[in-house]
This record gives C-alpha cells, sequence and structure tokens, in this order.
C-alpha cells in the first residue's frame, strides 16, 4: 500500500527527548517531509536540533505484564495476639518530577512574531459556528492580505485555525485546521505562493476569550494569520 | 438501522410514556428498560462499617483520616454501602479490637462485614494493620499489615479498599488507580497525573507549550498524547512516567492527534492529516509499521478500542456532522453508530465492552454525556445541565466515567457513575482542567 511505500522518507520519525536535560529549550524533533508529499508546503521548515533524532526502533513498545498494579493477595486469616501477614507499600506508578523548560526565547518568538503581523496590518478572518466557509468579509479582508503578501515576497505566513469552547476538543482541533486550510486556498487563489502558507490548528486549545457566551465565541472562530520569523 | 429507530418510536408510543418531546424524549424513555451494573434493581450492595484505626501516639488525626480515605473508597466501589455506625449506637475510632460482642450488635444491624485497624511507627516506616470480620464468622478475623513510608499513607487504605472488593467480587477495584489529566498554566497545558480520588496531581511535562488529551499505555508506564513542538508542528510523544524520559512516536505532516494504545499495546490508533483531512491509522508497536485504516474525504478521528482489540469505534463526519462510527481493527466493515442528534463525538469503549460512552450534543444544544450500546440499541443521556462536558474515559472496573464539565464556569474533572449518579468533582484550584484520562488497574 502507498503509505506503507512512503513510511521510509515520509512518516514516523522519532526522536529521543530527555526532558530532564536543563536548558533544553529547542526541543529536537523534525520529521522528514517526503518529496512526493501533497502537504509539503504545510511543513514548518526545521528548527535546528540540538541531538541527532533517535530511529523509531529505540522506542520501548509497552507490555502487558510487568509494570501494572501490585498484585493482590488477599485477606489472611490472623491468629489472636498474632500480627497479619505483611506487605510491603511502594508507590505503585512513580511520576519523576517534571524539570521545567527555558521558555523564554519562544516567548519572545511569538510576541516578535505577533508584532510583526499587527505592525504589516494583516486582517484575521472569522467562521459561523460549526462552520469553515470563507464569508463574503472574510474575503475582503483576505484580498487585502494577499496584497500585502505580494508587496512582500520575502515574509512566510502561518494561518492559524482557532474554535469556540463548544464541542469536543479534537473535533475542534479537526475543525481548526479544515478553517486554516480554507483560508490558505483562498490566498493561493488570490495569487499567494502556497509554500510561503502554513497552517496550524489550534482547536480551543489557545483562545482569545474565555467568557462563555457569543460575542467571545465569536472572537474564537478565527483565522488568525502571523508573520513567521523563521 | 432506520427500522431499529421505528421500533423504538413503536415501543416508545406502546408504553405510553407521556408527550413525545422529539428525539431526546425516546431516549430518555429508553432508560426505563436500561440498567447499568451497579443500579441493576437486584444488585445487593454489601452493607460494611469502618469501626476506625486507632493511631496511639501518631499527629494529625492519623487514623481518623484514613479512615475517611477507606470509607470514601468503599462507597465509589458501588460493591458496598457504608454504615452510619454512630446511628446504630456503635463506637467509631479509638478501636481496640475484635469484640464478639461488637460484631453482633452490628450484625443484629444488618451490616455483616466490619473493618478496623491499628496505624503506628516503626523505624522509618508507618505501618497499617488492616482487619476484617465477616458475618459469617463467629468471631476472628482476617488481616494484612501493610508498611511503607509516610507518602504511601493514602495508597495503604486504597489498597485495603481493592483487597475488600477483590474479596467479595474477584476484581482488584479500582482505589490504586490514577488520572492522567491536562491543567492549564500561564497559557500553557502541561499534563498530570493524579489519585483516582484527585489527591496528589503530580505534573509530567513541563515545556511550557500545548500538550494534550493524553492516553495511557496498558502497563500504566506512558502516557501517549499530542504535543506542540512549535507553533506550527505537532507530533504525537510517549513519556515514561518514572524517568520523565521522552520520544516522538508519530510526526507525519499535519495534525497527529488523538492516540490509543490497543488493549495489548501492541498497536497505537491515531488519526493523522497527512493526506489532506484527518485519516485514522495504526503504528505497531514492535515493528513500527503503519497501516491506513479509514480513507474518506470527510475527517475521522478519535479511535476508541473495544476491550478485545477486534474493533475500533471513532469520530467521523462524512455523513455532515461528526457521528460515532465502528469499524474492524483492520478498518473493514464500517458501520455508523448513533443517529440521534447532530453531533456525538469522543467515543470511549467501556473496557466491559457493553457501552461505548461519547460526548452527544442534546436538542437544547448542550455538550453531555450519552452511552449507547455497540449494537446501536440502547442508548441513555446520562448527565444534564449546564456546561460542556467532554473528554469521558471509563474506570478500568467499567463502573465510573471521568470527565471534563464547564458546569461550575472554569472547566474541571468531574468522576460520575457510569448510570449518572454521584458526580463528584476531582480537580481543585487552578482556572482550566481537561482531558482525563483513568489508567489501567
Amino acid at each position: 500500500m502507498q503509505f506503507e511505500h512512503r513510511l521510509g522518507y515520509v512518516a514516523v520519525v522519532a526522536g529521543l527527548i530527555l526532558l530532564l536535560a536543563p536548558g533544553c529549550s529547542k526541543k529536537a524533533i523534525q520529521g522528514e517531509t517526503g518529496a512526493q508529499s501533497s502537504e509539503q508546503s504545510v511543513v514548518t521548515p526545521s528548527t535546528p536540533a540540538t541531538q541527532e533524532p533517535a530511529p523509531l526502533a529505540q522506542v520501548p513498545a509497552p507490555s502487558l505484564s510487568g509494570s501494572g498494579a501490585e498484585p493482590l493477595t488477599g485477606f489472611e486469616p490472623v491468629k489472636p495476639g498474632a500480627a497479619p501477614t505483611e506487605e510491603r507499600v511502594g508507590s505503585e506508578i512513580q511520576v519523576a518530577k517534571a524539570a521545567p523548560t527555558d521558555t523564554g526565547p519562544r516567548v519572545e518568538e511569538m510576541q516578535k512574531e505577533q508584532l510583526a503581523a499587527a505592525s504589516a496590518g494583516l486582517k484575521d478572518v472569522f467562521f459561523e459556528f460549526d462552520s469553515f466557509k470563507i464569508s463574503e468579509e472574510a474575503k475582503e479582508a483576505l484580498a487585502r492580505d494577499a496584497e500585502w503578501l505580494k508587496v512582500n515576497p520575502s515574509k512566510p505566513l502561518a494561518i492559524e485555525g482557532h474554535c469556540d469552547e463548544r464541542g469536543t476538543q479534537a473535533y475542534n482541533l479537526v475543525l481548526g485546521e479544515k478553517r486554516a486550510k480554507a483560508v490558505r486556498s483562498y490566498l493561493v487563489e488570490l495569487g499567494v505562493k502556497a509554500s510561503r502558507l502554513t497552517v496550524v490548528s489550534y482547536g480551543k486549545e489557545r483562545p482569545f476569550c474565555k467568557e462563555h457566551d457569543e460575542s467571545c465565541y465569536q472572537q474564537n472562530r478565527r483565522g488568525h494569520l502571523i508573520l513567521r520569523t523563521q | 438501522m432506520s427500522a431499529m429507530r421505528v421500533e423504538g418510536i413503536i415501543l416508545y408510543a406502546a408504553l405510553g410514556a407521556g408527550l413525545v418531546t422529539g428525539l431526546v424524549g425516546i431516549v430518555e424513555s429508553g432508560a426505563k428498560d436500561v440498567f447499568l451494573e451497579a443500579t441493576r434493581p437486584d444488585f445487593q450492595k454489601i452493607p460494611i462499617g469502618v469501626l476506625g484505626f486507632r493511631d496511639t501516639g501518631l499527629p494529625d488525626r492519623l487514623g481518623e483520616r484514613m479512615s475517611e480515605v477507606l470509607r470514601a473508597d468503599l462507597r465509589r466501589s458501588q460493591i458496598f454501602s457504608v454504615a452510619d455506625l454512630p446511628t446504630l449506637g456503635i463506637k467509631v475510632n479509638d478501636v481496640n479490637g475484635a469484640e464478639p460482642a461488637l460484631f453482633k450488635q452490628a450484625a443484629d444491624s444488618g451490616v455483616g462485614v466490619l473493618v478496623w485497624g491499628h496505624l503506628f511507627t516503626r523505624e522509618a516506616d508507618l505501618v497499617l494493620d488492616g482487619y476484617v470480620h465477616d458475618g459469617g464468622r463467629e468471631e476472628g478475623a482476617v488481616g494484612k499489615r501493610y508498611v511503607g513510608a509516610t507518602p504511601v499513607l493514602r495508597l495503604m487504605a486504597h489498597r485495603l479498599a481493592d483487597e475488600l472488593v477483590y474479596r467479595y467480587t474477584g476484581e482488584p477495584g479500582i482505589a490504586r488507580t490514577k488520572i492522567a489529566f491536562v491543567s492549564e498554566q500561564r497559557g500553557s497545558r502541561e499534563l498530570y497525573v493524579m489519585d483516582y480520588d484527585g489527591d496528589a496531581p503530580k505534573q509530567v511535562t513541563a515545556d511550557g507549550f500545548l500538550n494534550l488529551m493524553p492516553k495511557w499505555s496498558p502497563d500504566r508506564r506512558y502516557l501517549v498524547f499530542t504535543a506542540y513542538r512549535t507553533r506550527s508542528k505537532q507530533d504525537i510523544d510517549m513519556i515514561e512516567l518514572a524517568s520523565g524520559k521522552r520520544w516522538t512516536l508519530v510526526s507525519l505532516p499535519g495534525l497527529n492527534i488523538t492516540p490509543a494504545f490497543s488493549p495489548d499495546g501492541s498497536l497505537l490508533a491515531f488519526a493523522t492529516s497527512q493526506d489532506g483531512n484527518s485519516e485514522i491509522y495504526t503504528l505497531d508497536t514492535r515493528t513500527k509499521s503503519v497501516q491506513r485504516l479509514t480513507s474518506h474525504a470527510a475527517g475521522d478521528l478519535s479511535p476508541s478500542w473495544s476491550p478485545t482489540g477486534r474493533e475500533l469505534a471513532f469520530t467521523s463526519d462524512r455523513g455532515g456532522g461528526p457521528q460515532i462510527y465502528v469499524m474492524s481493527a483492520d478498518g473493514s466493515n464500517v458501520r455508523r453508530l448513533t443517529f440521534e442528534g447532530d453531533y456525538n463525538a469522543a467515543p470511549a469503549w467501556s473496557p466491559r465492552g457493553n457501552w461505548i460512552a461519547h460526548v452527544c450534543r442534546t436538542a437544547e444544544r448542550q455538550y453531555k454525556l450519552c452511552v449507547i450500546t455497540p449494537d446501536g440499541q440502547k442508548r441513555v443521556q446520562i448527565t444534564s445541565g449546564p456546561g460542556i462536558d467532554d473528554s469521558p474515559s471509563w474506570s478500568p472496573d467499567g463502573r465510573h466515567l471521568v470527565f471534563s464539565s464547564t458546569g461550575e464556569g472554569a472547566s474541571h474533572i468531574y468522576m460520575i457513575n457510569s448510570d449518572g449518579t454521584e458526580r463528584e468533582r476531582l480537580s481543585s484550584g487552578g482556572t482550566h482542567h481537561t482531558s482525563p484520562s483513568w489508567s489501567p488497574a
């Protein structure tokens, strides 16, 4: 089958992350992108890796035995005056202390990108509930965005798809991607080169406001445009 | 399928159950002949009394707190009804041990099982001696001594509770299980693991961005989840809880979401949009080969394994809005399961196999939890009221669900019996807790 052939060079590439490594602010995972993949234009260019990606073969496979709950052994009769059968209790599921990553560089980069998009006057677009259709109003905004992108042909653009809080997290991630891709398709129709445009969905995970009402929901059903700095 | 719907309506009419209020009315009418294990009317809970734990010389009312933990465990087990001993005139706490007069007094009040214990220190350890008296025996007791460091004190009580469930059902109990979830921290979403009763949340990731929708490996050693690597790239990662070691399993172009291990751990099902729209694949965890299961222009996501590993339930919007579908583990035999309402998503197949829980949008356009049998014959809405409910996940005994809800404003984690009774909030503090996933037993 086609996807199995692609596996060798697209697909599933693993990288070992040492979460506990101090100062490891750049997570070093990059998938190889297949030259024949129709989605290639969507893939972000590689960020520098601080570690060689480990082959997927080195990823452990979970087992059915060995590390589940300590088995129960049943109560035993206790003779008067004697102590019951002894059993040592250890923490059944150990959780290693999470070592924080230095998020400074990412926060800084995000602020820069945010500012760049704002100072360029790029317009976001908004969607109806449960919909990824580009409205007439959105078309006007995107026409202006496309003009700017043509005048500034070196700038790569990221399109974020966002959703309001209604519905499930998972389905909203899929809906958010549909919105981002609808924006990308329309910009490409207007003559923007597809290779400049990346899409990402945040579903309902990074809302612009948090109130539980329609005026906020409206703000969150969004195609958000970001000028990428790298 | 439409024939079944018609049948349901005829049955409903035949029952003369009152006004027809649309589809939801029909669904709810079905509840009359649907019993979810623990609420079967013939299910007789075992009356049990917790006499208390003598803790002479120890600080902080430890004995009393142990009793509280044990009583809560026994109540949640749905196997026992925990007697209020003082109202029966039976003294609790400060218990010395087996007293035949006490057994008789309890038995005469219908409480056949009594539990008590002693708590003391031995060098650096705490020791809990737990004793059980069954009504069947004239006198004497069975028991167990639990020894451990102070941090595992609650776990000792949980273990005692699980032994009690095991003694009377042959099943291991759930008091020692954990719940993974996602918590917001200054705009980022990080993974946490807490005890099944909400105690002792521990942070698992701390990379300052988005870590979403964790699921357990069957051996309870790992979590798999969606992690945003950069602003525009996200993967499916696996983290080993004991070491914090982390690997990337799936890094295809596009969205890589909703991973779920098969019950034997041999396959990881997930959804990826590398083909343009979201499709479900499996990754063989040993050979690392990948197989595509769905092929449709619509979005397919959120795979959930049947306990045998032979079938998968999933969400698909191939019919317009999202609905639950079921297919064989090789992607064949796809059939639509849900027909009530225009939004059904996030399926979770019960470990007993008899129900598939999911998010259902009601006629009032509320996002609530429903359960449906795998043959589609019976469907029950089990939560109601305000707020958006999401991410149902079953306890390993199939008697409870954990889920997130915004019913109180902020999103919190709740436990509920599978019939919708005994809702209990597990998360506290914070502003946004989501995506709970119950560990295997």
